[in-house]
């Protein structure tokens, strides 16, 4: 058999705060996809920095890399990467908005990596219609192209020396769901017709099953898992990847509780002799925590670092009762009619009417520019409207009526006051003692003992329930929650679902939830909306909506999602 | 790319160095009385003489005065003057750059156009005409000084506001009904005190350039103050007799100037990990 | 496209009309505003006298409103006639021809110097982040931009005039050679400041670039060396051509003290005399001439932008 495209053994890469990968080994074949799948901390992104020789000033990278055969030194900074990257190794990056220099025309960027000057325009024009873009684009800029069409400007641009692997680093993250579908087809084409290599990088874990040969899981900058990617996801054999499976949450059906792990993921370097997976893992025991485990073969090419393997089972969750959670019929929490709304000329919601009942969730879906942001701002007020009325409980929408979760977590809450003053702002704005400060972190799982905390010390999924705490202060009946779980890692969004699904049923709280994630709605709601260009295409029961869609775009959408399971 | 302790090192040396002669600075400023009793007595049989003679070890200006005396006596006018035209002007700064960013409205237009109108010229030339045609002492150019600086404090703040505004912790303390004063003074002025206090210390030393440049021209303190400015200007004359009456007052100041920017540079990194810290 | 474009000329240069309006108006006001009064204030050193005094009232329609008064110096500054002076009697705007050629020499010369010197030395600097030459040059930026001009240029004739003698002290010389030898001293001593802060900012400017995704991805692609810096300097040159735009205005502030300690006849020495003075149709003439050259330079920033950026260009043309 002949060598390997690319072979890593040992790979290791350190930082200034410590190790970040904590080696690694990883071979890749001609024409083959291998996935590595890590939330973030994996030491996933390091990695293949590491193997293209680009890793960041001050971050170091050692072991043995070999590319057909042919030792490569791991410093970046070696004359011989120069003939390596682009040539033999290219890479993509995530964000196709600062992936490309803003001051150049598409053409030009992509031309550079040619090295005959004269065979230039012949090149560009060949490389876009290989991706699938019209010629014009060689003389437009990125901020006049779609995010779409930039990845696949990227793509091109990526491709232009011929490289023999592409490593994707969460190539489609930045994108909206009908659109990543079409650049990993377009991606996944490529790669065939070239033969090429290639590494993709994600943290979806059914995005890896439906587009790789194998599957690499990484953990804190460890290999949990690796294998074929039907064995890896049908029969898990770290507690970790199992977990992890779980955590994602189904399309097809609704869960009374969504499957979660404990805890956080812990930093590369935090983790000494150990496992690291040992202080969220149920099957724990203490050889787990004195000892690093080694990788060992459960099957042909399947390894698992783990000393209990033979014990992992894939959790089983209970599907919900069929009734849902009890909606109070016929008492309007929530109207809105003929809301509109535009931002300079552009039309963000054009006439929306939105019901929601008391103590009903509802769903708000939609992609990136649909309005469903601006529909939950003109909710709760931080918006007003160009057109149309919002009622409260059959009344016009006044201050603390409704409350709001925001998307991310870091800025959520003022990186100068502690918990608890923060929480005891938005009592006593609501006219409610201190005193209630405990009670609102017992509310969202939180120990009494975090109100000294500062934001800094908590982790991305406790910062967002504080967040939580601080919007239930007034005990306003409905609450706004706009993607509140799309910045955080799969296995802690759960436990947040899971926290607001106990809320509503606690507290008769009135949902109402803005995501871009179907299968998250699904979980959430009882009824669904949506949206597109500033209006509603579709609403219903979610059960319906997202099962048998009636509106194209719906069905676009659901097509659009990674092969369900 | 060095080690994070070799940096460690390195760089509170620069930063201690520029403590420490600002600290001189600040003993001589507040107690100048004490450590320099003879600073504005005047000689005028001896005239300029050079260093070490009579007991001048820096020499004396052609007014016969110590120059070593003379320059410690300066301290105060090179501290006072700059501390209160920076820490007026960031007043000014942090109170209008925040209402006006936070506000928005007619406030806004008029701070913006007042702002247009003082950047059209260059401060130290504004304060030349302005300071020269009204006359007055040292503190009304101090005031003339803050009415010059505010607007770009106001233009920093106001970006600094604006930036904070739209992030989650402040749009939920509106959505909360907490009330406009205290988002502002409570939560947006806390969390701006990097860029306040970095560009502070950059005002400092601009406004020591500033207020010396215009006693160079006989602007500002009276004739026969102790100031380093002045200083530099008599020492024009004396270059041949005694140099280092026009020397001295000269390095004085630039490395008064370079302390307080080094210190500013200094610490606004400082905060600037703290904030990528969070 | 070009009517965006053109729409946009033409709106930035109404605002800049606007505000040199309103800016001449509080310069012509500040002689109300002086203390004193107006006529005596003219007068200057001549015999107070009722006639003088109402021979200056009617030359300077002292009599008339306050906004008529200024319509008519208004009127007259347009069409190039500043009045004269109150020292010197001649006419102002004689004064200001005479004298700009030094100071536009200065300023020039200082300019070019420190963009030439600056720029290189910001992005040699920005290329070595954290290694030994970044320290040094930035330790450098630090002191040059906390010198004052008048300090640097008495240490400067100190060393290189009194000291050394290479360089003449005071003056301008004779002929282009030796005005030109005349001139380098204050060149230089105006340069140092402006160029440390050049040295400042294009560094931030090219870090900054330095640490965006494009340029990971254009290594990535296997890019060279010479062609990576290209593409970073050309989106660097964005901030720094802003920046050197607004230094022409610190360029004329510190020209003033340049000419006084070189007791060269320039603009700036002409403002020094004129303020002391209190020769105010010089001193008004002369800052709305600065304010002219600061605007019409930040309009001629704010147009290199549409030629430069390609997004600032769209939305121009667009809105």
């Amino acid at each position: 058999m002949s060598a390997p495209l690319l072979a890593a053994r040992d790979l290791r890469v350190t930082g200034p705060s410590g190790v970040l990968v904590a080696g690694l080994d990883l071979t890749v074949r001609h024409g083959e996809t291998v996935a590595i799948v890590g939330e973030s901390g994996s030491g996933k992104s390091m990695a293949v920095k590491a193997l293209s020789g680009l890793l960041p000033a001050g971050v170091r990278a050692s072991g043995e890399i070999e590319l057909d055969g042919e030792r490569v030194d791991p410093d970046g900074s070696a004359p011989g990467w120069r003939r390596i990257r682009g040539a033999r190794v290219a890479l993509l990056l995530q964000d196709p908005f600062t992936s490309l220099s803003p001051v150049h025309r598409c053409g030009e960027q992509i031309g550079w990596a040619v090295a005959d000057r004269r065979r230039r325009a012949d090149r560009v024009a060949a490389l876009l219609a290989e991706v699938g873009l019209p010629a014009d684009v060689a003389g437009r800029y990125p901020f006049e192209l779609s995010g779409g069409m930039r990845q696949r400007v990227a793509i091109a641009a990526g491709l232009a020396a011929g490289p023999d692997l592409l490593i994707a680093d969460e190539p489609t993250t930045a994108l909206d769901v009908t659109t990543q579908r079409e650049v990993l087809d377009l991606v996944a084409g490529l790669q065939a017709e070239r033969r090429m290599g290639l590494i993709l990088v994600t943290h979806d874990l059914r995005l890896a099953r439906s587009r790789a040969d194998r599957i690499l899981v990484m953990y804190a900058g460890r290999l949990a898992e690796a294998g074929p990617a039907a064995d890896v996801l049908r029969a898990p054999a770290h507690p970790y990847t199992a977990r992890l499976a779980a955590c994602d949450p189904p399309l097809g059906r609704r869960l009374a509780t969504l499957p979660t792990i404990p805890g956080s993921v812990p930093q590369p370097f935090t983790v000494g002799d150990a496992c690291p997976f040992a202080a969220r893992c149920e099957l724990a025991v203490d050889a787990c925590r004195t000892a690093a485990p080694p990788a060992v073969e459960v099957a042909p090419g399947h390894l698992s670092a783990c000393i209990r393997t033979a014990e992992t089972t894939v959790p089983t969750p209970e599907p919900a009762a069929p009734a849902g959670a009890a909606a109070v019929a016929g008492e309007a929490a929530l109207t809105v009619r003929g809301i509109a709304k535009r931002f300079r000329g552009t039309a963000a919601l054009d006439g929306v009417d939105l019901d929601v009942g008391r103590g009903e969730a509802v769903a708000v879906v939609g992609e990136s520019g649909s309005g469903k942001t601006t529909l939950a701002r003109c909710v709760v007020g931080l918006e007003t409207p160009d057109a149309g009325t919002v009622d409260v409980g059959g009344a016009p929408a006044g201050p603390r009526r409704v409350q709001i979760v925001f998307q991310d977590p870091y800025s959520a809450l003022n990186p100068g006051m502690t918990v608890g003053a923060s929480l005891a702002e938005a009592l006593r704005a609501a006219g409610r003692p201190r005193s209630e400060v405990p009670e609102l972190l017992d509310m969202v799982g939180l120990p009494a003992g975090y109100a000294r905390r500062r934001p800094r010390a908590l982790s991305g999924g406790e910062r967002q329930r504080v967040a939580i705490a601080r919007a239930l202060a007034p005990r306003a009946g409905v609450l706004v929650c706009d993607e509140p779980v799309s910045a955080l890692d799969v296995s802690v969004q759960a436990g947040v679902l899971n926290l607001l699904a106990g809320l509503r049923r606690d507290l008769g709280l009135t949902l109402l939830f803005i995501t871009h994630d179907l299968a998250i709605a699904r979980q959430v709601a009882d009824r669904v909306y949506v949206m597109r260009r500033g209006a509603v295409v579709e609403s219903g029961p979610a059960a319906g909506v997202l099962s048998a869609p009636s509106h194209p775009y719906t069905r676009r959408l659901l097509a659009s999602l990674p092969a369900a399971d | 790319m060095t080690r994070p302790s070799a940096r460690l090192r390195r760089l509170p040396a620069t930063i201690a160095l520029s403590v420490l002669l600002l600290a001189a600075v600040a003993v001589c400023a507040v107690a100048g009385g004490l450590i320099a009793p003879h600073a504005l007595d005047q000689d005028i049989y001896t005239g300029t003489v050079g260093a070490g003679v009579d007991g001048h070890l820096l020499g004396t200006d052609k007014l016969g005065r110590d120059i070593l005396q003379l320059s410690l006596a300066g301290a105060r006018s090179a501290l006072a003057g700059p501390l209160l035209v920076a820490a007026g002007s960031m007043l000014v700064g942090v109170l209008l750059g925040t209402v006006a960013g936070y506000r928005g409205g007619l406030l806004d237009q008029l701070v913006g156009r007042y702002a247009d109108l003082v950047l059209a010229l260059p401060a130290v030339l504004l304060a030349i005409v302005v300071a020269g045609l009204l006359g007055g002492g040292y503190w009304i150019t101090v005031a003339v000084l803050v009415v010059l600086f505010s607007p770009s404090d106001v233009r920093l703040v106001r970006a600094a506001v604006i930036e904070q505004a739209s992030r989650p912790y402040i749009e939920s303390a509106r959505v909360l009904g907490v009330r406009p004063a205290r988002i502002m003074f409570r939560h947006l002025t806390p969390n701006i005190v990097p860029v306040v206090v970095a560009n502070l210390l950059l005002n400092v030393a601009f406004a020591l350039v500033a207020l010396s440049s215009l006693s160079y021209l006989g602007l500002g303190v009276p004739p026969g103050a102790p100031d380093w400015g002045r200083q530099l200007a008599d020492g024009r004359e004396l270059l041949g007799d005694n140099p280092l009456a026009a020397i001295v007052p000269g390095l004085l100041i630039i490395a008064t100037a370079t302390a307080v920017n080094l210190l500013g540079d200094g610490v606004s990194e400082a905060l600037d990990r703290k904030v990528a810290a969070r | 496209m070009n009517r965006g474009i053109l729409a946009f000329a033409a709106r930035r240069l109404g605002m800049t009309l606007v505000l040199l309006l309103v800016l001449s108006l509080l310069v012509y006001g500040l002689m109300f505003l002086a203390p004193g009064d107006v006529a005596r204030n003219l007068l200057g050193t001549k015999n107070v006298t009722p006639e003088a005094l109402a021979q200056i009232r009617a030359q300077y329609d002292l009599d008339e409103p306050f906004l008529v008064q200024y319509w008519h110096w208004a009127g007259h500054a347009l069409a190039g006639d500043f009045g004269t002076s109150i020292r010197t009697g001649g006419p102002v705007g004689r004064m200001l021809l005479d004298r700009v050629g030094i100071t536009a020499a200065i300023s020039g010369l200082a300019f070019a110097l420190a963009v030439l010197a600056g720029v290189p030395a910001g992005v040699a600097a920005a290329l070595r982040r954290g290694r030994w030459a970044d320290r040094l040059l930035v330790g450098g930026s630090v002191v040059g931009v906390s010198a004052p001009g008048f300090a640097v240029s008495l240490i400067l004739l100190y060393v290189f005039a009194v000291g050394l003698g290479w360089f003449p002290i005071y003056g301008t010389g004779e002929g282009f050679l030796d005005g030109l030898w005349h001139l380098v001293l204050p060149s230089v001593a105006l340069a140092l400041g402006l160029g440390a802060f050049v040295v400042k900012l294009t560094r931030a400017a090219v870090v900054r670039e330095l640490d965006q995704d494009y340029v990971t991805f254009a290594r990535s692609r296997g890019l060279g060396r010479g062609t990576v810096l290209r593409i970073v300097l050309r989106n660097a040159a964005i901030p720094i051509v802003t920046s050197l735009g607004l230094m022409v205005g610190y360029l004329f502030g510190g020209t003033v003290l340049i000419e006084v300690t070189f007791a060269l006849p320039g603009l700036g020495a002409l403002l020094e005399d004129a303020v002391l003075f209190k020769d105010f149709p010089v001193v008004q003439a002369l800052t709305v001439l600065v304010a002219s050259v600061v605007s019409v330079t930040a309009l001629l920033v704010d147009l290199a932008y549409l030629a430069i950026d390609p997004r600032v260009r769209n939305r121009t043309v667009r809105s």
